[in-house]
């Protein structure tokens, strides 16, 4: 018991203070005051670094024996015959789960391009416990906590260190000067406040419910867990990829988003006409499905996958690696904003139906609420301290 | 004589769209079936309102003008009549007045206002399939899922494995079977907030969708549905309408995502909306 009291993973904590909650419940017929439990967990939780490096130690060492056939070897050959549809292509359809805890970037500390899968179970569990050093008696949002365990979800250590393949150097590569420019007066606008509301921006496009990803790859890599925006689509990470003779749809649960890719060598959308998940492509060589994007639309500010815009040329390859795995490989090319182009290959582990509805627009309460609480919040710093509606959490604006 | 029985067994068969069902022409997929692959769309004027109705002005004709107009049309329920109960007619009225109410809040009273379509909310089923909107369907042998075109709404209907609605939803949850050659689909699990119409014609979270897609040519669809809701209506009803395939060559469904288009009706009356500078065109 005591060593589980001490694993460093909010997830654990998380247990802890469900069963302290509970079992006083269920003897005394009431909850504990919930200063009593928070403390409890508190005290429960990991006590020095000395100890969270033991436990560390001995996790790692198991989860390798249990879970070293697990570990995704971007160096495993394709399947030569993959299983094919009724009408005979190469058979994708499925639903599959994007979330993925290798980074988009190598981290400065890796020098090498692939781990030992001792060392990728490693780096998998770290980058999973990572986010241990949160306060044990707050509850978090984060994607592990539905399933308590990483481990559980079908989310696997990668022998790669980075999910960038080029340049070697697993780096994105550096920014135009139109680029740079772009960035800094973006990030200006986003601390300029409106003086009425006191709210500085109306929110991205996904708190927005515009779109669930955007104009980006199906995996950009990282904690998935983590609050950027991206990693707040990072919570649903679920998709599927429908098949018919003509088309493939790619639907992904974040904001029911849907991508249709006609198949039969259609010419391309005229070049005015421009879609928020631009316009697809697709092609079969050999067994590998190979999909071109363009005609991104450009919206301001500027929201897309990395900043890029509307010169993005997307060209992404989904290709069999095994009954429960697709490769995913894509390029990003957009000399509006990087000085060349990069590529990034990442597994697709397969996962049980089904997607659900993600009606994000019509429920988008959230969007009120956070804008409403700014007001609200604005409005109390104008008050004068004496002003008995100063203090109240309620103050009508 | 058996001709002629046979003549009155097709005559009595006719649906109203005064095609009957035929199987020549119709393409198949690899398992036989009818091949309902493509993109399709109802032209008719149910979304303004599912009963006969004569042209009208809009809600806004100061600024709408002919834009904002709707058009008549002969509506697509069977024997132009909703066995309304008395509340229900009542809640129909206020829903028409209310139609381009919108309501703002963090609490489900923002639901009971104007019409879902001007909120860019899903349309729910079957409202989908008559909306001025075109939607592609995608067929497999253990699902056929429905992309509209407006808002992207989806649907899966499962054939394989037919189950319950975990959830309800705005498209609720749809299992289906091959009757001969009609696709019929059990749709179940909505939640109470779609309309079938800008007229405010409306229904409850007891509502039960089961429609048939019948082919009749290569090009054409009949759907009929039988709409069940105790909580609303008396009895259930029908309603059918044909679908044509649209025929332009590379036609494609291009991104209606409204709710960009929407922000501004709904969250600047609240001093909500800025979403940073407009670009120059």
């Amino acid at each position: 018991m005591r060593n589980q009291v001490l694993v460093p993973s909010r997830a654990v904590a998380l247990v802890v203070m469900l069963m302290l909650l509970w079992v006083p419940a269920s003897l005394a017929g009431q909850a504990p005051a919930r200063q009593e439990s928070a403390d409890a967990a508190r005290k429960a939780s990991p006590h020095s670094s000395n100890e969270a490096m033991a436990y560390w130690k001995a996790e790692i060492a198991r989860r390798l024996a249990e879970n070293s056939a697990k570990v995704y070897d971007p160096r495993k050959p394709a399947m030569s015959n993959p299983p094919r549809t009724p009408w005979g292509a190469p058979d994708l359809r499925g639903w599959y789960l994007t979330a993925m805890y290798t980074p988009l970037e190598r981290p400065d500390k890796v020098a090498k391009q692939f781990y030992t899968p001792e060392e990728a179970v490693e780096a998998f569990t770290f980058a999973t416990t990572s986010d241990a050093g949160v306060d044990p008696a707050t509850v978090h949002y984060d994607w592990k906590e539905f399933g308590m365990d990483a481990w559980q979800s079908q989310v696997r250590p990668n022998l790669r260190t980075a999910l960038i393949t080029d340049p070697a150097d697993g780096k994105i590569p550096s920014l135009t000067a139109e680029a740079q420019k772009r960035r800094a007066d973006a990030a200006a606008q986003r601390r300029q406040r409106d003086p009425q509301t006191g709210v500085s921006i109306f929110g991205n496009l996904y708190t927005r419910c515009v779109l669930g990803g955007g104009a980006a790859p199906l995996i950009d890599g990282g904690d998935p867990g983590s609050d950027s925006a991206a990693g707040a689509g990072g919570v649903t990470t679920e998709m599927q990829i429908f098949q018919t003779p003509d088309h493939v749809v790619i639907v992904q649960q974040r904001n029911t988003d849907t991508r249709i890719i006609p198949l039969d060598g259609r010419p391309r959308l005229p070049q005015n006409v421009r879609q928020w998940y631009g316009n697809s492509r697709g092609r079969w060589e050999g067994n590998t499905l190979v999909v071109e994007t363009t005609n991104f639309n450009d919206p301001a500010p500027a929201t897309h996958f990395l900043g890029s815009t509307d010169a993005l040329r997307l060209v992404e390859r989904f290709t069999v690696v095994d009954a429960n795995t697709l490769r995913y490989e894509y390029t990003v090319t957009d000399p509006k904003t990087w000085t060349r182009p990069w590529s990034v290959e990442a597994p697709l582990p397969r996962i049980d139906p089904p997607l659900y509805e993600f009606a994000c627009h019509e429920q988008n309460y959230g969007l009120i609420n956070l804008v409403m609480g700014a007001q609200i919040r604005a409005t109390e710093g104008r008050l004068d301290p004496r002003d008995p509606r100063a203090a109240s959490p309620a103050a009508p604006r | 004589m058996a001709a002629v029985a046979a003549g009155a067994l097709w005559l009595a068969a006719t649906p109203i769209a005064g095609q009957a069902p035929s199987s020549a022409g119709i393409s198949r997929t690899e398992d036989k079936k009818p091949n309902l692959n493509g993109i399709w769309q109802a032209f008719n004027t149910a979304n303004w309102d599912i009963l006969a109705h004569e042209a009208q002005a809009g809600p806004r004709p100061t600024v709408m003008g002919a834009w904002g107009a709707q058009p008549g049309g002969p509506g697509i329920v069977e024997g132009n009549e909703l066995p309304y109960r008395p509340e229900a007619l009542e809640k129909k009225r206020r829903n028409f007045e209310n139609r381009m109410t919108v309501k703002v809040a963090n609490d489900p009273s923002r639901y009971d206002s104007g019409d879902p379509e001007l909120q860019c909310y899903r349309p729910g089923v079957p409202r989908a399939n008559y909306m001025p909107f075109p939607f592609q369907i995608f067929q497999n042998r253990e699902q056929i899922m429905i992309v509209y075109e407006y808002k992207w709404s989806v649907r899966w209907i499962y054939m394989d494995a037919n189950t319950e609605a975990p959830v309800d939803s705005w498209m609720g949850w749809s299992n289906g079977r091959w009757e001969g050659d009609t696709l019929v689909v059990d749709a179940k699990g909505f939640n109470e907030y779609t309309w079938f119409d800008r007229a405010g014609n409306f229904h409850s979270d007891a509502l039960h969708v089961i429609e048939r897609w019948t082919p009749s040519g290569p090009n054409h669809l009949l759907y009929e549905a039988t709409i069940d809701d105790p909580k609303v209506f008396t009895r259930p009803w029908k309603m059918s309408f044909p679908i044509y395939r649209r025929l332009e060559p590379n036609l494609q469904l291009i991104e209606f995502n409204c709710v960009p288009f929407v922000e501004e009706m709904m969250y600047d009356p609240l001093g909500l909306y800025r979403p940073g500078p407009r670009k120059a065109k």
